[in-house]
């Protein structure tokens, strides 16, 4: 049995939220955490017992609006280990929000570097909080 | 930019414990960022202070007239108003430059002159007068400002008008803020002339914002933060980009920084010229590192665009490979990203250390 994992987000690192349970997997937010590899331990090592029994159909999406290089590398990894599912069994969902390109250029390099079947979607804005 | 400019921007401001400036059109956004920052950066033996400078600071602000709706960095011009605080030694300075029209320059004169030459108990008068003058001017204050910054400040206002054509001039002001505290006998302040010197290298190189000060990871923490905060409403891929690098560029700076009395000193510039945004850095680093930087530098300098992709995807899925001479993500990517070479030079300043200024066009 798998537990949850749930990282609150930060303005440096991101929200994550694991659930074998209840088929939903999310990294969302932005990454520029100082140490990469401390803070994505723990996903990395949740990940690699969910690939060992993975559910029926995976969607792991994630909606990065910025993310630094040492945690690109990271979320590679992240996708490598996904690979370990058979490959009709999992998809990585890319979301970007409505007009920003580097979000969705990031998606589309790492969908090439990926063996994953992706889908890249784009959603619309939301409505800022306009400053009284 | 060239890095002559960082280098010389840096022996400028080598005294200064924090420098930050902005020129450009002001809105709400730069404010609350230029008061985090400094709040953020100042010692703790100036902790007393912090918000007696946040005050005069938005005074000052406010006392610069053009004000910007939108959230959007605009490209400085000419007539662009300038704002910078800086701390030496026990002073921190406030200054402000903005264009005046030259027939209202014998109005401020006037009224600066006024409260300069007023005591402690003239000027509490003249507050109460002007408060209760019903002939204020459109502009409101009719030095209000004037007199609350030297009454804060129990100094006088330097300032001074460097004509630039018949119809305007720029209205150079500085607030004096010392800690009494910590003062040491003899400290003399700084004058404006430097900071006309300053804008005029500014100025020269279409620089929209820099800032001067420590670059360790406590110290580079808010700042990236407020970055960050910043880049939520930037939905221009321009502007994202620049501040992409700008992120990895001063945790670089905080990772590989030369630690001098435990401060990383660092200076970071961007400019804005035609649209198009230059990231410049000044920092000293360890003689035992400037050979494999300049080799990974030069590495990624020259490959095509097309390797370096290819490069930085390999990375992407093998990791870094772990010989030191070759490139990390961070440099492919920022590699890839400009159009020309990223341009750097190493000046060796003793045994230990050199300094390193690096600047790329995005």
């Amino acid at each position: 049995m798998l537990e949850p994992l749930i990282i609150e987000g930060s303005k440096t690192n991101p929200t994550i939220n694991l659930n074998k349970d209840a088929n939903f997997f999310k990294i969302a937010g932005r990454s520029i955490v100082e140490d990469p590899n401390k803070f994505y331990m723990p996903v990395y090592e949740w990940l690699e017992e969910y690939v060992k029994n993975p559910n029926e159909d995976t969607k792991f999406q994630f909606d990065l609006e910025y993310f630094n290089s040492s945690s690109a590398r990271q979320v590679m990894k992240l996708i490598m280990l996904l690979e370990n599912i058979p490959h009709d069994k999992v998809t990585v969902v890319w979301l970007f929000e409505e007009g920003d390109e580097m979000a969705q250029e990031r998606g589309e390099e790492i969908k090439q570097v990926s063996k994953l079947n992706f889908e890249i979607t784009e959603y619309p804005l939301e409505d800022d909080d306009f400053e009284v | 930019m060239t890095t002559n400019s960082i280098n010389t921007f840096f022996k400028i401001l080598e005294n200064d414990n924090i420098c930050f400036a902005y020129r450009g059109s002001f809105n709400n956004a730069i404010l609350s960022m230029a008061t985090e920052l400094v709040k953020n950066n100042i010692g703790e033996e100036h902790a007393k202070l912090k918000n007696k400078i946040s005050f005069l600071m938005i005074e000052s602000f406010q006392n610069i007239a053009k004000y910007a709706d939108s959230d959007v960095l605009e490209e400085p011009t000419d007539e662009s108003d300038f704002f910078m605080v800086r701390n030496i030694g026990s002073s921190f300075y406030i200054v402000s430059a903005n264009l005046i029209e030259n027939s209202k320059i014998d109005i401020v004169r006037e009224k600066l002159e006024k409260v300069n030459t007023s005591d402690k108990k003239e000027l509490n008068q003249l507050y109460k007068t002007v408060l209760t003058n019903k002939q204020l001017n459109e502009k409101g204050g009719a030095g209000l400002g004037f007199i609350e910054m030297v009454r804060k400040t129990k100094g006088k206002l330097p300032f001074d008008f460097v004509k630039i054509n018949d119809e305007k001039s720029i209205f150079f002001m500085q607030i004096n803020l010392t800690n009494p505290k910590t003062e040491k006998e003899g400290e003399s302040l700084a004058g404006i002339d430097e900071v006309k010197l300053i804008h005029k290298m500014v100025a020269q190189d279409n620089i929209l914002m820099y800032h001067r000060g420590n670059f360790t990871k406590e110290a580079v923490g808010p700042v990236l933060k407020m970055i960050e905060d910043n880049m939520s409403s930037m939905k221009f891929k321009a502007q994202k980009k620049a501040f992409h690098f700008l992120v990895e560029i001063l945790q670089n700076i905080s990772k590989h920084g030369y630690e001098i009395e435990d401060k990383r000193e660092g200076l970071f510039l961007i400019s804005m010229k035609n649209g198009q945004f230059e990231i410049g850095t000044g920092n000293y680093i360890a003689n035992s590192k400037v050979e494999n930087l300049k080799k990974q530098i030069e590495q990624v300098n020259n490959l095509s665009n097309d390797n370096l992709n290819n490069l930085y995807r390999k990375y992407l899925r093998e990791g870094r490979v772990t010989d030191s001479g070759s490139a990390g993500l961070g440099l492919i990517d920022l590699a890839r990203e400009t159009d020309e070479n990223i341009n750097y030079e190493f000046e060796q300043l003793n045994d230990k250390y050199s300094f390193f200024s690096l600047t790329v066009k995005l």
